[in-house]
């Protein structure tokens, strides 16, 4: 059996990387389960809280009308954000060939897979009715860009457990072999699962390097398009401060910064604790930390960009929330963002003095630390100023419930990392025997199909990326023309004793009303007449609606023409007032109006809601084609893995 | 977790409203109001709601529009118009500005129909003072925008636009995610922060249609344009009718009829004449709420906010 696993047998080579990624296994110090302890006692407060807000409403949280949005989703945005730290180590520096990147990518892998599950978890506490969650599948409405939000997050989540998932099978598989019987039966069981049929062949090998590299492929645009999205459901609704078309490029940055920053402290942290100092070494913090900086500085880049047009042209709701963020309500922390989170962190990692690992760690907390905050003052403050006052009201203010759930959220991002690697091994096994030379070169072998492959899926990134940028497009508006001024009011007359004669013709479209009026047997001349039709609309009996009033001509004979707004039969009248305190003089007739023309036309479709609901069908479409490939990989290795399986299994049957 | 479950199971209200017998253990209006729903009405609301079921997102957004002004007509004196649709009427508001007085009225008539507490108010009068030191009001309420941004973004479809050019919510299906708050460029929705939700609701309890929603907790609501009775009651909208001054108009685009309570007018003359301006314009929201600018206000978002 051994002969099958040769290629993966363990040397005798500088650090034991299958030594080290043992470690985990093994039975865990006391200060490992105080921390455990004292992390789930964080979260369970936190779900404690969660559920007193259940019940007496989000306003313990903190949440008013004028805070309708903020910790939570800042919370959502920060911790998804994070995420994309994984995907940095592990895709764009496995496609550009940065081998030394492989100490720290299981690390990263699985900061980025808890950091979006429980990002995405947040959400729950900042909806008002989470039990009605399922209404986002059952009503969903796809012009909405929450719904899309939930698309992107679930997509991506499902790429990062594959990107996790497939560099387990080789390793699982020598852990297996060289330690069965200290895993474990537990872990024993799952690492069969994961690693059944995988022989370390060179033509495995091929296909899952391949594999690999596809999924890298895709999961880059996929955490471009969740950031983006996420920007999206601020940009899409013209609040000042969050309709701005630079947001998307922006989240996707500041989620990168703060990710890096993030993997970071977690190499820190169990390099730390495992003694992982012979494989993580203060090259790599040196590495991350240039990344870090080169990102943080395109940050600060992107903020000046993001001020600079509203600041510049003077609108007054713009210039309100950009004031706001420079010298009003949320200056004391955008300033602290300034300093903390962009300058103290790039002078850290430039000077070489503080180049060292506790410099860097020192700046990744703060980079960390006032991302966050960035993102808080970003959410609160628009959401505090009144589009009807022009004016901020109270800003967020915390309570005990959103700091404990909130802080919950951030404890469980380090238990649930602890406990993963106390399950799977923590260091990619195959990459760093491939950096230390322990194998054959996996990387050498892949042929032109994975190239083909790589062509593809990069072609598919970028579709992903057109439309995502295209959904941002919003129709025109429309103009509604001014009202022209209109008739002069009319002169009045009185006479005695009149009575007034109403006929009503309908002529096509036009209705005459004619009313004569007599005194006597005599023509008023110059009498006031009042026309009206009668509706039953908005009251029981007849509602007066006026016509017009004309003075009477020598014949007594006073003449309007109209057109009417609906067809049927209505009851016309004519009213003269003969003085001033006498009784209206009013004659009626009726008229059955056959041809009618409304003021009212719908409005015309917005120029651009068809293309709305075009890209619609092309995301779909995409996120089918997305996971097909993504679930392909998988099946690619598997394949790959099947024949050996049923001969390895004879291997079993022999011994 | 009780103030949760208050919201009680989804009876499709709209429909179901005029469905269940007076009397019936799931009738949630009790005896006290005659629903006025003729048995061939029933069966014409059965097969809409067959229909509504298979029409899928788009159709319940259009289809709810015909049911929700006709099915629903609570009040007793409801006059029976035949097919109303969006052909017969386009409910849209008028306010004259010249007329109001910053009484506030208006306000506290909502307030104690829709029974909300004080810091929801669909309908409210913002003031403001000129050079002068002249006071100015104006009353907001949803501007009914026939491309509304709150619709748009709304992610499980619980906000609705009627056929009629209402634009409503679903108390039912809201999830409570605020996009709409996020996207009304008035301020015109509120959100149920706190428990116990109000529940003084008139006629009580309330039917928690869309029309008529009742306050639950999580939930958006907002002005509903009293939905609920237009046009086949004697009542007229709460604010309309509460105007001592009549500054309030409650009026139908394709009849082009409007009233305040005290006179009716023709409603394109009427906004003609007065130079009627729609609120931010330039969002493209295309509201249909008009203002007759008088007494030198600027209808374009007071400088200073004075609540």
């Amino acid at each position: 059996m051994t002969s099958v696993f040769e290629s993966t047998a363990p040397e005798n080579s500088q650090p034991d990387v299958v030594e080290a990624a043992m470690r985990p296994f093994r039975p865990a110090s006391r200060q490992f389960w105080i921390a455990i302890a004292l992390l789930t006692l964080v979260v369970v407060i936190g779900i404690a809280a969660w559920i007193y807000q259940l019940q007496n409403g989000m306003g313990v949280a903190g949440y008013t009308d004028r805070s309708f949005w903020s910790i939570y989703i800042s919370d959502v945005v920060a911790i998804i954000g994070v995420s994309y730290g994984g995907a940095v180590v592990s895709a764009i520096l496995l496609l550009t060939g940065a081998s030394w990147r492989a100490p720290l990518v299981r690390l990263s892998e699985g900061m980025a897979l808890v950091t979006v599950m429980v990002g995405a978890l947040l959400v729950i506490p900042h909806l008002g009715r989470p039990d009605r969650l399922i209404n986002m599948v059952l009503h969903a409405n796809t012009a909405s860009p929450v719904f899309w939000d939930m698309v992107a997050i679930i997509i991506y989540t499902f790429a990062t457990l594959v990107f996790f998932l497939l560099p387990l099978v080789p390793d699982t598989a020598t852990l297996l072999d060289s330690h069965p019987d200290e895993l474990g039966r537990g872990r024993r069981f799952l690492f069969r699962f994961i690693s059944r049929g995988w022989v370390g062949s060179t033509e495995q090998r091929r296909v899952l390097h391949s594999a690999m590299i596809v999924v890298a492929i895709v999961i880059i645009p996929l955490a471009v398009s969740v950031h983006s999205v996420l920007a999206w459901a601020f940009a899409l609704v013209s609040r000042p401060g969050w309709h701005e078309s630079i947001w998307a490029p922006y989240f996707v940055i500041a989620a990168l910064y703060s990710g890096v920053a993030l993997v970071i402290l977690v190499a820190a942290g169990f390099r730390r604790g495992y003694h992982l100092e012979a494989f993580i070494t203060t090259m790599h913090f040196v590495r991350l930390g240039f990344i870090m900086a080169a990102l943080g500085a395109v940050y600060v880049y992107l903020t000046f960009a993001d001020l600079l047009p509203s600041a510049y042209v003077g609108e007054a709701g713009p210039n309100e929330v950009i004031y706001g963020t420079l010298f009003g309500g949320v200056a004391v922390w955008f300033w602290l963002f300034v300093v903390a989170g962009t300058i103290l962190p790039i002078v850290l990692i430039a000077l070489p003095w503080t180049r060292n690992i506790w410099g860097i760690v020192i700046a990744a907390v703060l980079v960390v630390i006032a991302m966050w905050i960035k993102r808080l003052i970003m959410v609160i403050e628009t959401s505090g100023y009144s589009r009807l006052t022009n004016s901020f009201g109270d800003l967020f203010q915390f309570t005990w419930v959103s700091a404990a759930v909130t802080l919950s959220a951030v404890a469980a991002i380090p238990l649930l990392l602890m406990l993963l690697f106390r399950v799977v091994p923590l260091l990619s096994i195959a990459e760093v025997q491939h950096l230390t030379g322990d194998t054959d070169d996996p990387v050498a072998e892949v042929s032109s199909p994975g190239k083909a492959s790589h062509g593809r899926a990069a072609g598919t990134a970028g579709a992903v990326i057109l439309l995502m940028v295209a959904l941002g497009a919003v129709g025109a508006t429309q103009a509604q023309p001014a009202y022209a001024a209109s008739d002069p009011a009319v002169l009045r007359a009185g006479a005695a004793d009149p009575t007034v004669n109403v006929t009503a013709v309908a002529d096509g479209l036009e209705n005459t009303l004619t009313a004569t009026v007599t005194s006597s047997g005599k023509p008023v001349e110059g009498a006031l007449v009042s026309f009206y039709e009668s509706t039953t609309m908005f009251a029981p009996g007849d509602n007066l609606v006026p016509l017009g009033a004309v003075q009477t001509d020598a014949t007594g004979t006073a003449e309007v023409t109209y057109e009417a707004a609906v067809t049927g039969p209505r009851t016309i009248s004519a009213t003269y007032l003969p003085t001033v305190l006498g009784d209206p003089v009013t004659g009626t007739a009726t008229l059955d109006v056959t041809e009618a023309v409304s003021h009212y036309a719908p409005p015309p479709p917005r120029a651009l809601a068809s293309v709305g609901r075009t890209l619609v069908f092309s995301l779909f479409g995409l996120v089918i084609i997305v996971f097909i490939i993504l679930i392909a990989q998988v099946v690619r290795v598997r394949r790959a893995c099947r024949p050996a399986l049923n001969e390895s299994v004879e291997h079993v049957s022999l011994t | 977790m009780t103030s949760l479950s208050g919201s009680g199971k989804r009876h499709g209200p709209r429909v179901d409203l005029g469905l269940t017998p007076v009397g019936a253990e799931a009738n949630p209006l009790g005896a006290e109001v005659n629903l006025g729903i003729t048995p061939a009405g029933e069966e014409l609301d059965m097969s809409r709601r067959k229909l509504l079921r298979g029409l899928g997102l788009a159709g319940v957004a259009a289809a709810g529009g015909a049911l929700g002004l006709v099915a629903y007509r609570d009040e007793a004196q409801a006059a029976p118009v035949e097919g109303a649709s969006g052909q017969d009427h386009q409910w849209c508001r008028v306010v004259d500005l010249r007329a109001c007085k910053g009484e506030r009225k208006c306000v506290s008539a909502c307030q104690e129909r829709h029974g909300l507490p004080p810091e929801q108010t669909w309908m409210r009068t913002l003031s403001w003072h000129d050079e002068t030191g002249e006071e100015f009001f104006m009353p907001v309420m949803c501007q009914m925008c026939q491309n509304p941004p709150c619709l748009n973004v709304c992610p499980v479809s619980a906000t609705t636009k009627t056929e009629q050019g209402v634009i409503l919510v679903d108390q039912d299906l809201c999830i409570g995610s605020r996009a709409c708050m996020a996207a009304c460029p008035y301020e015109a929705r509120y959100f149920n922060w706190n428990a116990p939700a109000p529940t003084n609701r008139m006629p009580e309890p309330s039917p928690n249609t869309p029309e008529f929603p009742t306050n639950q907790i999580g939930t958006v609501g907002k002005c509903v344009l009293c939905a609920d009775r237009i046009p086949y009651s004697n009542d007229l909208p709460a604010c309309v009718e509460a105007c001592p001054r009549g500054a309030h108009f409650i009026g139908d685009l394709v009849t082009d009829i409007a009233v305040n309570g005290q006179s009716t007018v023709k409603l394109s003359t009427f906004l003609r004449e007065g130079n009627a301006v729609r609120f931010k314009e330039e969002l493209g929201t295309n509201p249909r709420c008009y203002y007759i600018p008088g007494n030198g206000q600027t209808v374009g978002g007071p400088l200073e906010g004075v609540q």
